[in-house]
């Protein structure tokens, strides 16, 4: 189309009231750009259509400014701007919601990013606290089992403390008898000691040396009173072996022996199984 | 109403892509008025305009990087952002274009009076030389300005046939136009 055929078509004069239809719009701002006559023909039409949207003109509320300078003084990110639709610039159509739309969206999608990066960040900073503290964990957890196996041994020890001295204190007793009982002839390398109080008639075993007997069989303790044996109990053997043992009590006794029985004791000794006797001194 | 008074269009555009709020406000000024009273007729509600005035000001501070003076005049920028942020409202509102053409009646008289496009006393400067465009002249213009309505919609509301609605909105602008432009 020519430029005169475009100002004589009526398409200007529809445009400007903004009745013309999307088509119309781009053909006449293609012509609008390629003709200066029809540019200057749509500026006409469009001054006039401005004076009368002026001489309407009305004064609004002498607060809004007040308002408005308020809202401009306390906006962030004057910058930038949400995109305006072309059309808002030229084109006097009807749009969509959309720009206020877009509006709400990018302060969202703003808002958005800003959150994902603050959690971005705090991701960052939360795993590596997690990393440390999985660290510091697991060095808790072994220091907590090397505590524990350093106390129950500290426990151990502590027991054996109290038990040598339990032993040291009856050893040094002076009312304590040490009767030392060697080997008997079928047993010469066998050694064992009672430590017995006549007073208060308890009576103590220390293995000297004595072979471990096996798991059905357990030495049993004989105090002879009066030429007749008299248990004084089964007695252990293995780590128990190193300490004084309590055997059941006597007030009278003028020699210890030690036999091998089966496992509980017997009622009576076996002769031939004695490993050990010794007579009370004096 | 001659708003380059003080400050020539370009040093006007000039001012307030520097952010001058001193020039700003001297838009404001010199603008709210016609921009008031668009947004008046669209919405036929003056409390809400108030609110909407200001956020039509916002979006003009707002997106002044993206005015390019090569296409329009300012003046041409800010009416289009007043009159289709009103528009918007007014579609997406209860305001239900259909439904209220629908209800109109057919008396043209009336449908002027519903749509209020005659002159209220507080209107600045509307003069008689309006009063040389008809009230039938004048109801086609601003149903389609201030409006928003499509030729379907002129010609229902005003009961004229579709075809004659493009020939009346000629003889409209082009009264318009021979009035105004002096």
């Amino acid at each position: 189309m020519d430029p005169q055929h475009f100002i004589s078509s009526g398409i200007i004069e529809l445009y400007i009231a903004g009745m013309a239809s999307d088509e119309e719009i781009r053909e006449l701002e293609a012509a609008m750009a390629q003709y200066p006559a029809v540019a200057e023909e749509v500026e006409a039409y469009r001054r006039s259509m401005e004076e009368y949207i002026r001489l309407q003109g009305k004064n609004p509320e002498t607060d809004i400014k007040t308002r408005l300078f308020t809202q401009i003084n306390n906006e962030p990110n004057l910058q930038e701007g949400e995109p305006v639709p072309d059309q808002d610039l030229q084109q006097p159509k009807v749009v969509s919601m959309q720009e206020t739309k877009s509006l709400s969206w990018k302060w969202l999608a703003t808002a958005a990013a800003v959150l994902l990066v603050g959690s971005l960040v705090l991701n960052y900073v939360f795993f590596n606290r997690y990393k440390e503290f999985k660290e510091y964990k697991d060095k808790y957890q072994s220091l907590l089992v090397s505590q524990n196996s350093i106390l129950s041994k500290s426990n151990l020890y502590k027991t054996r403390l109290e038990q040598m001295q339990e032993s040291m204190e009856i050893i040094q007793d002076p009312k304590v008898l040490k009767v030392p009982m060697p080997g008997t002839k079928a047993f010469p390398e066998a050694l064992a000691t009672v430590f017995w109080n006549p007073q208060s008639q308890e009576v103590y075993l220390k293995v000297n040396k004595l072979p471990e007997p096996t798991a059905d069989k357990q030495y049993q303790l004989w105090a002879i009173v009066d030429g007749k044996p008299v248990d004084m109990g089964v007695f252990e053997m293995g780590d128990t072996a190193s300490l004084l043992q309590k055997m059941k009590v006597t007030g009278k006794a003028q020699m210890f022996a030690v036999t091998l029985e089966k496992k509980g004791g017997a009622l009576q000794p076996t002769m031939e199984q004695m490993y050990v006797a010794g007579k009370i001194p004096g | 109403m001659q708003y380059a008074a003080t400050y020539t269009e370009a040093e006007l555009v000039q001012g307030l892509k520097a952010r001058d709020q001193k020039i700003f406000s001297y838009l404001y000024d010199q603008y709210s008025p016609a921009l008031y009273g668009v947004i008046v007729k669209v919405l036929n509600d003056d409390s809400s305009a108030g609110d909407v005035l200001q956020d039509v000001f916002m979006k003009i501070w707002r997106h002044l990087d993206r005015y390019d003076e090569t296409k329009g005049r300012l003046f041409t920028w800010m009416l289009n952002i007043a009159r289709n942020t009103a528009i918007d409202i007014l579609r997406s509102k209860s305001h239900k274009m259909e439904q209220k053409i629908r209800n109109m009646p057919d008396d043209v008289h009336v449908v002027d009076s519903l749509i209020a496009v005659q002159p209220s006393t507080d209107y600045l400067g509307f003069s008689r030389i309006l009063e040389k465009l008809t009230k039938e002249q004048r109801t086609l213009i601003d149903l389609a300005y201030y409006k928003g309505c499509t030729q379907e919609e002129i010609a229902r509301v005003m009961d004229i046939p579709l075809g004659t609605v493009k020939t009346r909105m000629r003889n409209a602008i082009n009264q318009l136009r021979t009035i105004l432009n002096k």
